[in-house]
């Protein structure tokens, strides 16, 4: 055989396609906590009130949880008090959450949160009313913002990040709770259970807002963060949920329910179809489901109420309008 | 006994216990950690007890300037905490303003300007500039119009920009440096475009998706001690009368505090404001050492000593 220059080239070119696809084929993710199944219970709940603890413990007992002597840490979305709008997970399914984990056994239970615009996290949580819940049931409460911190690689390369500073509070808890209020998203499309993970970023470090992350990609930074801070277990606020121009301006969208799960992605997919969104094209869900959990119905056990898809979709802004499932056909499980 | 004099000794007695406690609560390298539980120290609340110690305090004083040289980085800058990268954040400009109110700038803090000078938001970057003025204009304000980021490759906001206000300011009456005057410029007018239609300031801009966005007290204030030295203006007004009817109502210590340095600076009368604060600080154990420094930065200024000065 002749093996000229140009046979040479042809063949270097050959080699640098093949590296380059098989590079960009290569998962983006060094951990897989997708499990065969996951369960999520939908349960209902008409207004923020002392029931929520009975409601709530029923939901916490369909799981059969196994917490007794761990520490549990409690993140709700805790972002600004803007008087009227429904912006925060409501601090009285935060303190039914907590009770929960007591009465199961847990060795402590904290509440943590890094608000991302606003420094002054007491103000959040004086004007907010979590202050004065979390005093009355003597449940400790950590400024993630503030905390101590330690470096840590991250176990997903979406950004090209190569490590983050996380708080010592989350890195020594032995059980994770995220509990976002359900709400459109002017950036992100939807925040959710895996989106309000975005709190446990240090302010201290990456400031207010944590602007690095919008830089390297909102969808790339909530994957990063997952794989590398386990989320164990999901409390959804959809009691009075946002839709529209959320985090903060969205307008308030009675859905009357809490979701339940042992896993982030079933999590977020069931609250995308309660939505009327489709999780599948929520890219931060889309790519989860192959590493993070479940986002198929056929692999989520629904323990309590089915799904069921608002007869007019949530409201986004203009830029997300793709994810709203239009049809009575597209709606169809 | 006034009750003008009662409050100042009321304020006196507390400020000298948060001066105790704060002394304390000094790590062994010099430094302060955010909260109390933890051995990390941090840049913010490391400058803020420097400016917050009393003359009297020498040996406090000396140790925590010392360990603002030793972990200031190569290029100038400071990090966030220690152990934190050698890239620099934007806590930089309070802690030159610390360690010039404490006369301990010199060649130290000249590296650090040097290094402002170099430092800007990404928005100034003729790229993304152009993205911001054509693809991505959801959020409203003027990339030409730039500050300082909180760490480098990101966008400019208003407390890293007035932080670094603060640092420049004692600059630019006597230098005829032409780019500290021109930083210095269009940070301020970076504060001006970014200020919330009602007055104040949010993290870093004010109408986002066309709503506007309620602006928050300590940034206000932080931002309305940058521009105590330009001549009063609608913009500082405004963001005053909406600080003072705001601070009515608060009553977290962080920003309670901020608001009563602001609107001392400018002559605002804060005395039921410092009366409330020490009611706060009194009742409830501070566990944050920035805001127990801030609280008695605050306490101070009811003896007349402000350590951000006053308008001028």
């Amino acid at each position: 055989m002749k093996f000229d220059r140009r046979t040479f080239l042809a063949g270097s070119l050959g080699l640098a396609a093949g590296a380059t696809t098989s590079l960009l084929a290569l998962p983006k993710y060094h951990v897989n906590r997708r499990r065969p199944r996951s369960r999520v219970a939908i349960l209902t709940a008409e207004s923020y009130s002392e029931d929520l603890e009975r409601i709530l413990w029923h939901g916490l007992n369909l799981f059969h949880l196994d917490i007794r002597g761990k520490s549990v840490l409690i993140k709700p979305n805790l972002v600004d008090y803007i008087p009227g709008n429904h912006v925060n997970t409501h601090p009285l399914l935060v303190c039914a959450a907590a009770e929960g984990f007591r009465r199961l056994g847990a060795k402590t239970v904290l509440v943590s949160e890094g608000p991302g615009h606003q420094r002054d996290t007491e103000l959040v949580l004086i004007e907010s009313g979590f202050a004065n819940q979390l005093h009355q049931q003597r449940i400790p409460f950590v400024d993630l913002n503030r905390d101590e911190l330690f470096e840590r690689r991250l176990l997903a390369s979406y950004t090209g990040m190569k490590s983050l500073w996380l708080p010592r509070t989350i890195l020594e808890s032995d059980f994770v709770v995220s509990m976002p209020k359900v709400k459109a998203h002017h950036w992100s499309g939807v925040t959710l259970s895996m989106k309000n993970m975005f709190g446990v970023v240090p302010g201290t470090k990456y400031g207010w807002p944590k602007n690095i992350l919008h830089w390297k990609g909102i969808q790339e930074s909530i994957l990063d963060i997952c794989a590398t801070v386990p989320v164990h277990f999901v409390i959804a606020d959809a009691i009075i949920a946002m839709e529209g121009n959320g985090p903060l301006n969205g307008s308030a969208r009675r859905l009357n329910r809490i979701i339940l799960a042992d896993d982030p992605v079933a999590a977020d997919a069931t609250c995308a179809r309660l939505m009327g969104l489709d999780p599948d094209r929520i890219v931060h869900l889309q790519a989860g489901a192959q590493f993070l959990g479940n986002s198929l119905v056929a692999r989520i056990d629904q323990l309590a109420e089915t799904v069921c898809f608002p007869e007019m979709p949530f409201q986004t802004v203009p830029e997300f309008e793709y994810l709203r499932l239009k049809s009575d056909t597209e709606r169809r499980p | 006994m006034s009750p003008r004099t009662q409050l100042v000794r009321d304020a006196q007695q507390l400020d000298h216990a948060c001066v105790q406690a704060l002394i304390d609560r000094q790590l062994p390298e010099g430094g302060w950690p955010f909260n109390s539980s933890t051995a990390q120290a941090a840049v913010e609340p490391t400058a803020l007890a420097l400016l917050a110690l009393p003359s009297t305090s020498v040996r406090e004083r000396e140790r925590a300037i010392r360990f603002l040289f030793q972990i200031q980085n190569p290029n100038g800058s400071w990090p966030a905490f220690l152990g934190d990268g050698p890239e620099g954040s934007g806590f930089t400009g309070l802690v030159v303003y610390a360690l010039t109110r404490s006369a301990a700038g010199g060649t130290t803090t000249d590296r650090a300007i040097h290094w402002l000078l170099q430092s800007r938001g990404w928005e100034s970057h003729w790229l993304w500039k152009w993205k911001f003025r054509t693809t991505d204009r959801h959020v409203r304000f003027d990339p030409d119009k730039f500050g300082w980021p909180w760490m480098p490759a990101t966008v400019s906001w208003v407390v890293p920009t007035s932080y670094s206000l603060l640092a420049l300011e004692d600059g630019i009456s006597s230098s005829q440096d032409a780019l500290l005057q021109l930083r210095f410029r269009l940070g301020v007018g970076m504060l001006y475009d970014r200020i919330c239609p009602q007055g104040g300031w949010n993290a870093g801009n004010g109408v986002v998706y066309g709503i506007p966005l309620a602006p928050h007290p300590d940034t206000t204030s932080i931002a309305l001690l940058a521009l105590r030295g330009v001549p009063l203006n609608a913009f500082v007004t405004t963001s005053l009368d909406w600080l003072e009817r705001r601070a009515r109502f608060c009553s977290a210590p962080w920003s309670l505090a901020w608001a009563i340095l602001a609107l001392t600076a400018f002559r605002r009368t804060t005395q039921t404001l410092i009366t409330r604060l020490a009611s706060v600080v009194e009742s409830d154990e501070v566990a944050d050492c920035a805001t127990l420094a801030v609280a008695s930065l605050a306490l101070n200024s009811a003896n007349g000593l402000n350590a951000f000065g006053a308008n001028s």
